[in-house]
């Protein structure tokens, strides 16, 4: 489908849920996911210019097999509240539309800081702005933990049992993916599986988790002298389950850009306690331990499946194939948390 | 490397032609694509991965396991030692990549087979490998251009 007619069909979309004649102006392929495919375009109606954003579903990619609609049923149920979602108003599986399921959201103020280091060592925030919005990220994720799931009505997601079913489930999880990619676990991998099949932690209780809460996926005004968080995107990932994996995930080494800081924001054990005194919550060692190693392990299964992919052919996207020379840095990562090497 | 040489060859070749190309307004720098995707072509056929580290890995691991081994022969767990020595015996000499490939496998293979995690005596005997292996692959990497990527 060109480009052409992915607006004309748009508009026509547009105009039917909207009630009024829509032209869609702009569309344009946004480079920064990897995962799905992100669109973003002005609408104009006869009275105004709305601006908005298209997911939809990638033919292949990282995180397959894919479906939209519980994600956009989360989105889509937490219109008005205050965990920084983008609105999110609309979803087709018609593939007359876009030939795959989409959904559509509104468009968000804000510019995403990409967790990649700068030649500086200094990561994206100046200490003014790593001050500022640090304890915002803490009391957005915080938010996003007391939300009420039941009464939002995504039970639908499937609630761990309490105790040991959260990490026994993400793990379940991602070792399947890691399965379905294929290829022998190597040593490494093997002593990580192993380590975190031992060492299930209890948790207390069960809450929302945005699953890829982590710069990258935050929308943020910079200002130099201070910072904003304005929104919270790519929410694919979203499950019930321990709100210390969203910590931990956030925290990992995978999203500090070059910087020894959680987030690129502060120290780790300071940013815990930061979220600790936001959530009333307390930073339980051992559950941050095992979602510590987790999250290489995740990322390892993610990165494995775009790798898959790509080497059958199901997609021709070459961001999938540089994965395969970035897994030695995942490995050393597990290398460093297992005790099998030391240093920094 | 999991994906074939040749792999990333034919995509590179696809990325170039059809979504680079179609951009390219400069007939002069229209030239220069179609040059590279000349060379990439005929390079295509021609390459294999270097043997050097492959031979190094397949060495160090092969060290470590016959550490691991003795250490398992010296507890009571002799069947154990001589089944890695029986692995060994039967991993592939050559080509390197493929030797290095098996001793990986034979080493994942041992870990994973420990549900109760390795004895300090026998992570001891893995240890030097798997981290210089994890040292030795990121020493290969090349600066990432990752925001480059993702910025566009």
């Amino acid at each position: 489908m060109d480009p052409l007619e992915l607006e004309t069909n748009l508009a026509r979309f547009l105009s039917e849920r909207l009630g009024a004649k829509v032209e869609v102006h702009d569309l344009e392929r946004n480079t920064e996911g990897f995962s799905q495919e992100t669109f973003s375009f002005d609408a104009e109606l006869p009275d105004e210019t709305r601006r908005y954003v298209v997911k939809r579903e990638p033919a292949a990619g990282l995180l397959e097999p894919y479906d939209l609609e519980p994600e956009f049923r989360v989105l889509h149920g937490l219109s008005g509240a205050d965990v920084l979602s983008p609105r999110t108003p609309w979803f087709s599986d018609d593939p007359r539309v876009l030939e795959r399921p989409f959904y559509v959201m509104e468009r968000l103020p804000g510019e995403v800081p990409l967790p990649t280091a700068g030649a500086s060592g200094s990561g994206p925030f100046t200490p003014a702005e790593r001050e500022a919005l640090a304890g915002q990220v803490a009391a957005a994720l915080a938010r996003l933990h007391v939300v009420d799931w039941q009464k939002r009505g995504f039970e639908f997601l499937g609630a761990p049992s309490l105790g040991r079913g959260a990490a026994e489930r993400e793990l379940a999880r991602w070792e399947e993916r890691i399965a379905r990619a294929g290829f022998p676990a190597p040593p490494l991998l093997a002593d990580a599986l192993a380590w975190l099949r031992r060492s299930l932690p209890d948790a207390g209780e069960i809450t929302l988790v945005h699953g890829d809460f982590r710069l990258g996926n935050w929308l943020v005004e910079q200002r130099g002298d201070g910072a904003t968080l304005l929104g919270v995107l790519d929410w694919e990932m979203v499950h019930l389950g321990d709100p210390l994996e969203d910590l931990a995930w956030c925290s990992s080494e995978l999203w500090r850009a070059g910087t020894p800081w959680a987030g690129a924001l502060l120290p780790p054990e300071d940013f815990h306690s930061v979220y600790a005194r936001a959530s009333d919550r307390a930073v339980d060692a051992e559950r941050m331990a095992f979602y510590r190693v987790l999250s290489v392990v995740k990322m390892i299964a993610i990165m494995l499946t775009g790798i898959r992919a790509f080497r059958d052919g199901r997609t021709s996207d070459l961001r999938m194939a540089i994965f395969d020379h970035q897994l030695p840095f995942l490995f050393a990562l597990l290398a460093l948390s297992r005790g099998w090497l030391t240093g920094g | 490397m999991l994906i074939p040489l040749e792999r990333l060859i034919d995509g590179c070749l696809q990325t170039l032609r059809e979504e680079v190309l179609p951009e390219v307004a400069s007939r002069a720098v229209r030239g220069r694509v179609w040059a590279v995707l000349d060379v990439l072509h005929n390079l295509r056929d021609r390459i294999e991965e270097k043997r050097e580290p492959a031979e190094i890995e397949a060495r160090s691991a092969e060290e470590a396991l016959l550490r691991l081994a003795e250490v398992l022969r010296a507890v009571p767990n002799p069947q154990a030692g001589a089944g890695i020595l029986r692995a060994l015996a039967e991993a592939p000499e050559g080509p390197p990549a493929a030797r290095a490939s098996a001793l990986r496998a034979v080493l994942a293979g041992v870990i994973a087979a420990r549900p109760e995690g390795l004895t300090e005596a026998e992570r001891d005997a893995l240890r030097a490998h798997l981290a210089a292996q994890a040292v030795r692959d990121l020493a290969l990497l090349k600066p990432s251009l990752l925001a480059e990527i993702s910025k566009g």
